[in-house]
């Protein structure tokens, strides 16, 4: 075993922190601060680079034990689905970091130390390979998290991060259980490839699903447990944001890849039009809301939860279309909302205001950054030639296949989007220059073109030539699928 | 009993020797002291708990039976006894500043205190009904003392009261109990109580009996419905004390609580139910009575009330799990819990008393290090990953659903969630909040020593448990 990568990749970020502790100057901190994600975005480049999409198998393991009295281990891997979210959540790091850059004015340290502690937990969710690590990354998220969201938010921040705090925490408290039962049920052992190995009575795992749902529905956010999440985005900080719905949101969807699906197969299929329905109603209710919405934040923040909806439609599809969409809509996703998040951000700092009526005509005060959000805004709503086309089209391929009802619905979710996004983009970017004369609106700076542009270009590359990042997804999704049926049709 | 029994029951019982032989000589000098040496007086008395601490490692080698079957030293009284030198010195430490403050200047304080650690180390090692009592009276008397020590305010005062009353009306409880005991065995001893009932373990009598019993001892814990005293106590009582008592005393209570609630007799009698409901009682009434407290002190008490009803959920679960979960759960609680105290005392200085939450407004503005490990003592209560205090209530949640218990660790999560939200709410007004005015925290070196310390052991046991967890695990009695 050469380099323990992934344990590189996870804690590169605390280490900055902890170098950031002894900086005074802001500047420099911004700039080591930058200088860590870009070094962690360097190192998750090169572990995709000797990535092989040839096996499910997971890739750069470590093993190390850590409670054996408990059987609990230090145990880091990447398989095909968990690498993709790595290099997003990398990704999104460094872009957090630019979009920091002059909107955090005050107790700048403080601020970027909860970013890079937060990122390492983020990729530690990602990488973990024991349960009870996996708990601890999940769970340990909500105090940096909490702060983010409380110390630099706007208005109502106080409000917004005890809900965010408290929803979260009561959503995985029952996890853990879910998780103690699940150890006794299986030789105890927090091993997760060898609780995915396990063939569990359909009474137990009928319980465990419903205690995985829970969290997993909190973070997703799903339909009846949403509340939390447009207050959070609205009082976040741009940086807050940005990892809400690029990265926090989508370890709701992974829990369910990872646990609910090949751990509880039976019951997964059992309640399959349980969560297709709900689905469709998240679809449908979070476009609805995203259509009334008079806040930019607010209407983003709305879109997402249409937009999860998709991803999880397409993961209880069960099928092979609908989970590879899926997979490739939870990135999608994290670029496009993140980009608008974004956006927001950087049109906020320069007005100070997110009511969509105090804008107009954006485009000639501001030309490129307009294109810009004229590129994402496409993207959001699925374009064709965009990252989401493809995800969305094998999502609803793959919904169609398992319920035309539930297809019907994901595809009038996809008409709500448009009319919420284009009115957006009309009333902001187009019309009378009001504009110019309420604000003084300057255009895109260098430091925000870095920030830029990488999401830009995936967003164009997923859209026109998606094979490298479905191969990275494929075999590890097929075999997923195996699991899922192969256990099944054993009974 | 024979000269060599004797010198064998004294070799086990040398470290309570040694504490109460020191405790009577610092009660001598401290008359000779002058005021304003209180240097001395916590040295000697740390040297005093550090000579204890050796001896009882020193004699850990094997399993001592002392005093014809009344006293024992085995493995599961030294972690205990560990708890309680730990506790005792950590307090001793933060008191060198607070003393000076408040002017307590006597003597008697130190001495209080180490009688008190000796109360509680024969009560670890009692294993007969009426050592358990002796221990027991030695321990509540010295805190009954202390809790009043700040004599010219009328709030110490009357916390003191309150707790003598009622703690001797529970101590009259257990009593009862205990002759009960002896009337339908004809033993006060632990282990012979269930080798003299040859009929039903649920004859009405020895139900009765076990009631009074577990009544008398939930008291010490602050078990609902017997909380009422605490409260008050703590917040009336030197801040130093009360941490003290929320660590030392209450450990000792469910070394106490283990041993009998445990003993075959008692568990034949389903004492578990009882338990299981006084926990979930506890817990619910700990965690939702402080939400609305505006008290730092008070805040703290109802926390230490919701923390007893998990660690008797460990209790409840029984067994070798149960049994060490409990144990880590105390040795994790008294580092958490002796640390944001630590800070609470810290913060008294000049006029301020840094009692109310609000005071704390801003904290991490002007003092962002002191804020930090706050923010890590708060998690670490709330029971966030990847503090000690998480593990510590996993740990519990595992011995309960290992049982079978799965609906009381749902129950214990729950509430879990409800006591996260007071903690959260002093880390916001910590952190959210605009500074009202300059904070000037004793910032002397033995503080930062003894929060740096619990710091430590907070965010240490949490990222390398294995150890403690063997430890505990290793220590179990019987096992």
């Amino acid at each position: 075993m050469g380099l323990p990568l992934l344990s590189l990749i996870v804690f590169a970020p605390t280490a900055g922190a902890a170098v950031l502790m002894f900086l005074r100057s802001d500047n420099a901190i911004r700039w080591t601060a930058l200088a860590t994600t870009v070094l962690d975005l360097a190192l998750c480049i090169a572990m995709l680079a000797s990535f092989d999409t040839t096996t499910h198998v997971t890739q750069f393991t470590e093993r190390h034990s850590w409670v054996p009295a408990l059987g609990i281990s230090y145990a880091l891997g990447v398989d095909g689905i968990s690498a993709l979210f790595v290099f997003l959540t990398a990704l999104l790091g460094s872009v957090c970091v630019l979009a920091s850059w002059a909107a955090i004015n005050r107790k700048v340290k403080e601020f970027m130390v909860s970013l890079l502690v937060m990122q390492a937990l983020m990729l530690g969710v990602f990488c973990a390979l024991d349960l009870f690590l996996f708990y601890v990354f999940w769970e340990a998220m909500l105090i940096p998290m909490y702060l983010i969201i409380g110390v630099w938010g706007g208005e109502g921040r106080v409000y917004a991060a005890f809900k965010f705090f408290l929803y979260t925490l009561a959503g995985s408290v029952l996890f853990l259980i879910g998780v103690i039962v699940l150890y006794f049920n299986s030789g105890r052992t927090f091993d997760i490839l060898a609780l995915t190995a396990q063939n569990l009575p359909f009474p137990i795992q009928s319980w465990l699903f419903f205690a995985f749902l829970v969290a997993f529905a909190v973070k997703v956010p799903m339909v009846p447990v949403h509340t939390w999440l447009p207050d959070a985005h609205v009082q976040a900080p741009t940086a807050g944001s940005i990892i809400l719905a690029g990265v926090l949101l989508k370890m709701g969807a992974y829990g369910f890849l990872r646990f609910s699906l090949p751990m509880l197969p039976e019951a997964s299929a059992y309640y399959s039009p349980l969560m297709l329905a709900l689905s469709a109603l998240a679809i449908v209710y979070g476009g609805l809301l995203a259509l009334a919405q008079d806040d930019l934040k607010k209407l983003v923040a709305y879109s997402s939860i249409s937009h999860m909806g998709f991803v999880t439609l397409g993961i209880f599809a069960l099928n092979l279309r609908g989970l590879e969409g899926a997979i490739l809509q939870m990135f999608n996703h994290g670029v496009t909302t993140g980009a608008l998040f974004l956006f927001v951000g950087l049109i906020y700092e320069r007005t100070h205001t997110r009511s969509i009526a105090d804008y107009g005509g954006l485009m000639k005060a501001a030309p490129v950054f307009s294109a810009f959000l004229a590129l994402f805004t496409l993207s959001s709503m699925a374009l064709p030639g965009t990252n989401s086309f493809v995800g969305e089209l094998l999502v609803l391929s793959g919904g169609f296949a398992a319920n035309l009802a539930v297809g019907a619905a994901a595809v009038l979710g996809a008409l709500l989007s448009a009319a919420y996004l284009l009115g957006m983009y009309g009333k902001v970017a187009l019309g009378p220059a009001s504009v110019g004369a309420l604000f003084k609106i300057r255009d895109v700076n260098a430091r925000e073109m870095v920030a830029i542009l990488p999401l830009a270009l995936l967003v164009l590359w997923l859209g026109l030539y998606p094979k490298p990042f479905l191969g990275i997804i494929d075999t590890s999704a097929k075999h997923l699928m195996v699991q899922m049926h192969g256990k099944e049709s054993g009974q | 009993m024979t000269a060599a029994a004797l010198f064998q029951s004294i070799l086990a019982s040398l470290p309570e020797i040694v504490v109460v032989t020191g405790a009577c000589i610092l009660l001598i000098l401290g008359q000779l002291v002058r005021k304003g040496q209180g240097d001395f007086l916590v040295s000697a008395s740390v040297a005093v708990v550090l000579v204890a601490a050796a001896m009882t490692f020193m004699l850990a080698g094997e399993v001592r039976p002392a005093y014809t079957g009344m006293f024992i030293a085995d493995r599961f009284s030294i972690f205990f006894k560990a708890v309680f030198y730990l506790a005792t010195v950590l307090t001793l430490l933060l008191s060198r500043k607070y003393a000076d403050i408040e002017g307590i200047g006597n003597s008697e304080y130190y001495v209080l205190l180490l009688l008190a650690l000796s109360g509680m180390m024969i009560m670890a090692s009692a294993s007969d009904l009426l050592s358990i009592y002796v221990g027991l009276e030695l321990t509540v008397l010295c805190t009954y003392v202390l809790t009043g020590f700040l004599r010219t305010q009328r709030r110490s005062n009357e916390a003191a009261l309150k707790y003598v009353i009622l703690g001797s009306v529970s101590t009259g409880i257990f009593l009862y109990g205990v002759s009960l005991v002896y009337g339908l065995t004809g033993t006060t001893q632990l282990d012979g109580m269930a080798a003299a009932v040859t009929g039903d373990p649920r004859d009405p009598g020895l139900l009765l009996a076990v009631v009074f019993i577990v009544a008398g001892l939930v008291f010490k814990v602050g078990a609902v419905p017997f909380h009422m005293w605490l409260p008050d106590a703590y917040e009336g009582a030197p801040t130093t004390i009360t941490a003290f008592m929320s660590v030392g005393p209450k450990a000792a209570g469910f070394a106490v609580i283990l041993r009998v609630f445990l003993n075959p007799l008692v568990a034949a009698s389903n004492v578990w139910i009882i338990v299981a409901v006084i926990a979930v009682a506890t817990m619910a009434l700990g965690s939702f009575v402080a939400l609305v407290q505006d008290n730092f002190k008070r805040l703290l008490a109802y926390s230490s009330i919701a923390h007893a009803g998990f660690a008797l959920f460990g209790v409840v679960a029984g067994g070798t799990d149960g049994i060490a979960s409990v144990m880590l759960y105390l040795l994790i609680y008294s580092f958490m819990n002796i640390g944001i105290f630590g800070t609470v005392i810290m913060m008294r200085n000049d006029d301020f008393s840094g009692e109310v939450i609000e005071d704390y407004a801003g904290l991490a503005k002007q003092h962002p290090g002191l804020a930090l490990v706050m923010l890590l003592f708060l998690f670490s209560l709330a029971g966030i990953p990847p503090t000690a205090g998480f593990f510590a209530k996993f740990y519990v949640l595992v011995a309960l659903v290992e049982r079978g218990f799965v609906m009381l660790a749902v129950i214990a999560v729950l509430l879990s969630v409800v006591a996260a939200y007071f903690y959260i709410r002093i880390a916001m007004v910590i952190y959210m909040r605009e500074p009202k005015r300059a904070f000037t925290p004793a910032l002397t070196p033995l503080l930062r020593a003894t929060l740096a310390f619990t710091a430590a052991g907070t965010i240490g046991i949490g990222l390398f448990p294995a150890w403690f967890l063997r430890l505990a695990q290793h220590s179990v009695f019987g096992g």
